[in-house]
Order: structure tokens, then C-alpha cells, then sequence
């Protein structure tokens, strides 16, 4: 994995960090929620290989850690993220590949997207935060997995385009 | 092969975990790298945000729009009339003149109760993603706001700053979870702490076990040394429920609250308290009720 592919992603996640923090959280979902960055960077992760996961997980998560409306420590996000990159890095290649199999892909980014959620709640309950009543944030994490589900197949082939053209030559092939 | 590359991921995770695990060390630790890096971001973003706001500020509430479609044909049948005669009457923008209004009551509640404010715009929600409840608006420590200020609307209390960059500030919604207030009842010295549950209805824990609280009781804000987080006598709520239980040692009742979070888009913020406590003078009085007494008419009989 190149230095360069690591800047182009990089840059990729903050323009859809911008977008969901000037444009998506602006739009009053009912049950308040849905993350089209989350469930970008899940596109992203299953994507790519052992290391390329782990590496745009920690970076994604310090991305999303630049939220100006958060009020968790700083490399939250970051922590629970790693841990997911690391998750995709270790079951990726059991399930074969996605882009044959759309269901399949939505199906998993929806999954995967509350579960980076409630890892993001658990570290928040080991470093003593107060995260409010357990039932809100498990209707959270529900409604923003409906929403991930109806709205991704939007966004999908978008974001796979787009990862294409940020892969080097040599990953091309 | 696999081997060596699966060592290399190995010692990848393991030091991008330390990583993760030294920046929340040093976010706990009271660090200001974080808070200068989000701050950065926050004053690079709110030109972006204030631009999106003015774009969108007429689509806001399409989902919420959305759900409500259909709920009665009648409704929709007097929205469309009532929809023509504004046409009619050339409103053109009435999303200003909506901000105009709620701005007039900001400051005139913040008159009547003697604060300095600033006034401000919304300019963005929170991210679902954060699990709290927060607002940004646009006026931040160059209009002299500063953390934990109060935060009101028109009709009362909206928040508290919890976090300043330049030209921008976070609020936090007394609706999140996380979100305490000292309250007293208006008219009486009944205290007690206000808890936000998520949406507009709020749990008062009464502390007074010989207090008494009653279905429509408004309740003010107690106020905070020096005024901060704070200010006294800001409109907080009114008693919808008295959750009677003899076992509880305290009266807890169900409040809703005084200002629409869903729909503010005009706020102020309270940038120096008041000399005097105004204690019950914002409490919103009951509108007067008109009785209309009516006598029926002889019917008149036909005579023989």
C-alpha cells in the first residue's frame, strides 16, 4: 500500500466526514440517525486487504474523532475503529467476494456499521463515560442500521467508483 | 510468506491500538492537542456549515414533513387554501420573517429577565454518530461567548455551551441524556433537579420531601454560582405527571419542556447574568379565556 493511496483515502474520508457534518446531520431523520461517513468507511474497509483495513480503520476513526459536536476523548472513534479494521481483517476473505453479491455487501455494511457503533459504546463504558439510557442508544444504533440499509444501495456503486480511482497503478492490477 | 505478512499486520494493529490508546490518554489527561485540533476543525467548518444552512434551511424538516403526509385529508385540504392565500398575499420569505419573530422573543425574554445575550443562528445539529445531543451555532468567543454560558430561546432554556472555537460554539440540548438542572417551582421554594430523557420530556426529581408538586407547575431554572453553567430564573418546564409512589423518598414527576428543540433557530446566549435574581417574572402567564354567554331566542308559538 502506497504513502500516496494512504493520502488519497485519507482525503476521500475527510470530504465524506465534511458532508455528513455540514449536510447529512442537518436532515431530521426520525429516531435520529443515520451516518453516511460510518457507513462509507465500512464500503472502504471490506474492501480492501489485511493491512489496508487496519490502516484506513485507525484513520477513519481519528477522522471522525475531528467531530466538532463530540464530546468523547480524543481516539475513541480511532480505538473502536482498529478494532473493527481488525475484525474485517481476520473474517474478510471468509465471506468471499461483494461486488457479485450487492445484498450480501448492504447486508454486511449494515451489520458492520452498528457494530463498530456499540464498540464505540463499550470503550466509552470501560474509559467511565455516561452514555445515557442503555435503550435510547440501542434504538439508535437500530434506527441508524435501517437507515444505512435503505439509503447505502444509493451510495454504493458511488463509492466503490470512487475507490477505485484512488487505487494506484499497481494495485490495478 | 503468510506467515511473515501475518506477522507484519500483527505488530500493525498492535501499534496502531498503543496509538489509539496514547491519544485518549492524552485527551484524558487534559492535553490540549485534541480540543486545539477539533477547534480547528470546528472554525474551519463553520463557514462551510453556515453556507449549508442557508441552503438548506428550507428542507430541514422535509422527513418530518414527510411522515406527517397523509395523516388527515381535511388538514391537507386547509394547508392547500391556506397555502394559496399566502401565495396570494406574496410572502416571500417566510422562513425569515419565522427568525425575526423567534429573535424578537429572545430578546425580549432576556430583556424582561435583565441577561446580557448574544444572539445566534443554528447553523447544524450533531452528528448521529456522537450520541449526544448538541447544537452548533454561530457566535463564538470573538462575540464574547464562552463555555458553560447559558443558552435560551424564546420561550426559555435551550442548553449550555459546552465547547467555544472562534467563530462558532457547541451546545448542549437539555434533552440529552447526560443533561442536569437545579429547578424551583415558580411560587413556591420547592427545589428539585430536572434529568433530560432523550426527547421533550424531561424526569424532575423533587428534592424537598415535604414539597409538593402539581399537573401544570412551571418550573424555573435555580441558577448557578457567578451565573455560570446557569443563569436563575430561566423557564425550564411544566409538570405534565406527578408520579405518585409511597415507597420513593422523593416526588419525581414528568416535565415537558418549555422550549421546542426540535424547532429553535434563534437563540441567545446569556453572556452575563442578571443583578437580580427575576425569580418567577418569565414564567409565560396563562392566555385569558373569553366566555361567551349566549340566550336562546323564544321560539315563537302559533297562536289560535
Amino acid at each position: 500500500m502506497s504513502q500516496l493511496r494512504v493520502l488519497n483515502t485519507s482525503i476521500f474520508l475527510f470530504f465524506v466526514f465534511i458532508i455528513q457534518e455540514t449536510v447529512i446531520a442537518r436532515i431530521h431523520f426520525p429516531f435520529n440517525g443515520f451516518s453516511l461517513y460510518i457507513a462509507a468507511l465500512m464500503v472502504l474497509l471490506s474492501l480492501e486487504d489485511r493491512a489496508g483495513s487496519l490502516v484506513f480503520g485507525f484513520i477513519g476513526g481519528l477522522v471522525m474523532d475531528l467531530s466538532t459536536s463530540a464530546t468523547t476523548p480524543f481516539g475513541q472513534w480511532a480505538l473502536a475503529m482498529t478494532f473493527i479494521g481488525y475484525i474485517f481483517s481476520v473474517n474478510r476473505e471468509s465471506l468471499g467476494d461483494f461486488i457479485d453479491r450487492p445484498l450480501l455487501f448492504v447486508l454486511f455494511v449494515c451489520a458492520s456499521s452498528a457494530i463498530s457503533m456499540v464498540i464505540f459504546l463499550l470503550i466509552g463504558v470501560l474509559l467511565g463515560q455516561e452514555n445515557g439510557p442503555f435503550l435510547r442508544n440501542i434504538l439508535l444504533i437500530l434506527a441508524n442500521t435501517f437507515w444505512t440499509f435503505l439509503i447505502i444501495p444509493i451510495f454504493l456503486p458511488v463509492i466503490i467508483r470512487i475507490r477505485k480511482m484512488l487505487l494506484t497503478n499497481r494495485e490495478r492490477v | 510468506m503468510a506467515k511473515g505478512g501475518g506477522n507484519r499486520s500483527r505488530l500493525l494493529l498492535v501499534l496502531l491500538l498503543v496509538s489509539s490508546l496514547f491519544l485518549i490518554t492524552l485527551d484524558l489527561r487534559g492535553v490540549n492537542v485534541a480540543s486545539t485540533i477539533r477547534g480547528g476543525v470546528a472554525t474551519a467548518l463553520s463557514p462551510v456549515e453556515n453556507l449549508f444552512s442557508k441552503i438548506f434551511s428550507p428542507f430541514g424538516r422535509f422527513t418530518t414533513d414527510l411522515r406527517n403526509l397523509g395523516q388527515s385529508n381535511s388538514k391537507i385540504a386547509d394547508l392547500t387554501s391556506e397555502i394559496n392565500k399566502l401565495k396570494a398575499k406574496d410572502i416571500v420569505d417566510q422562513d425569515m420573517i419565522g427568525q425575526l419573530n423567534q429573535l424578537k422573543n429572545v430578546l425580549d425574554l432576556a430583556g424582561r429577565g435583565g441577561y446580557k445575550v448574544v444572539a445566534a443562528r443554528v447553523i447544524n445539529r450533531g452528528s448521529a454518530a456522537t450520541f449526544k445531543q448538541t447544537i452548533t451555532i454561530d457566535v463564538g468567543s470573538k462575540n464574547g461567548v464562552s463555555k458553560n454560558m447559558t443558552v435560551i430561546s424564546d420561550s426559555g432554556l435551550v442548553g449550555v455551551v459546552r465547547s467555544v472555537t472562534n467563530n462558532s460554539a457547541i451546545v448542549l440540548l437539555m434533552s440529552d441524556p447526560t443533561f442536569k438542572i437545579g429547578v424551583r417551582i415558580a411560587g413556591t421554594q420547592s427545589i428539585g433537579v430536572i434529568s433530560g430523557q432523550g426527547g421533550n420530556s424531561y424526569l424532575l426529581q423533587l428534592l424537598d420531601a415535604t414539597g409538593e408538586i402539581k399537573v401544570g407547575d412551571a418550573l424555573v431554572a435555580r441558577g448557578s454560582s457567578g451565573g455560570r453553567p446557569f443563569v436563575p430564573g430561566v423557564p425550564v418546564g411544566i409538570v405534565t405527571t406527578v408520579q405518585s409512589n409511597a415507597s420513593s423518598i422523593t416526588q419525581n414527576a414528568d416535565v415537558v419542556g418549555i422550549s421546542d428543540l426540535g424547532s429553535i433557530g434563534v437563540v441567545a446566549v446569556v453572556i452575563s447574568p442578571p443583578n437580580d435574581d427575576p425569580r418567577d417574572s418569565l414564567v409565560p402567564k396563562p392566555k385569558p379565556t373569553v366566555t361567551v354567554y349566549v340566550t336562546p331566542t323564544p321560539t315563537p308559538t302559533p297562536s289560535k
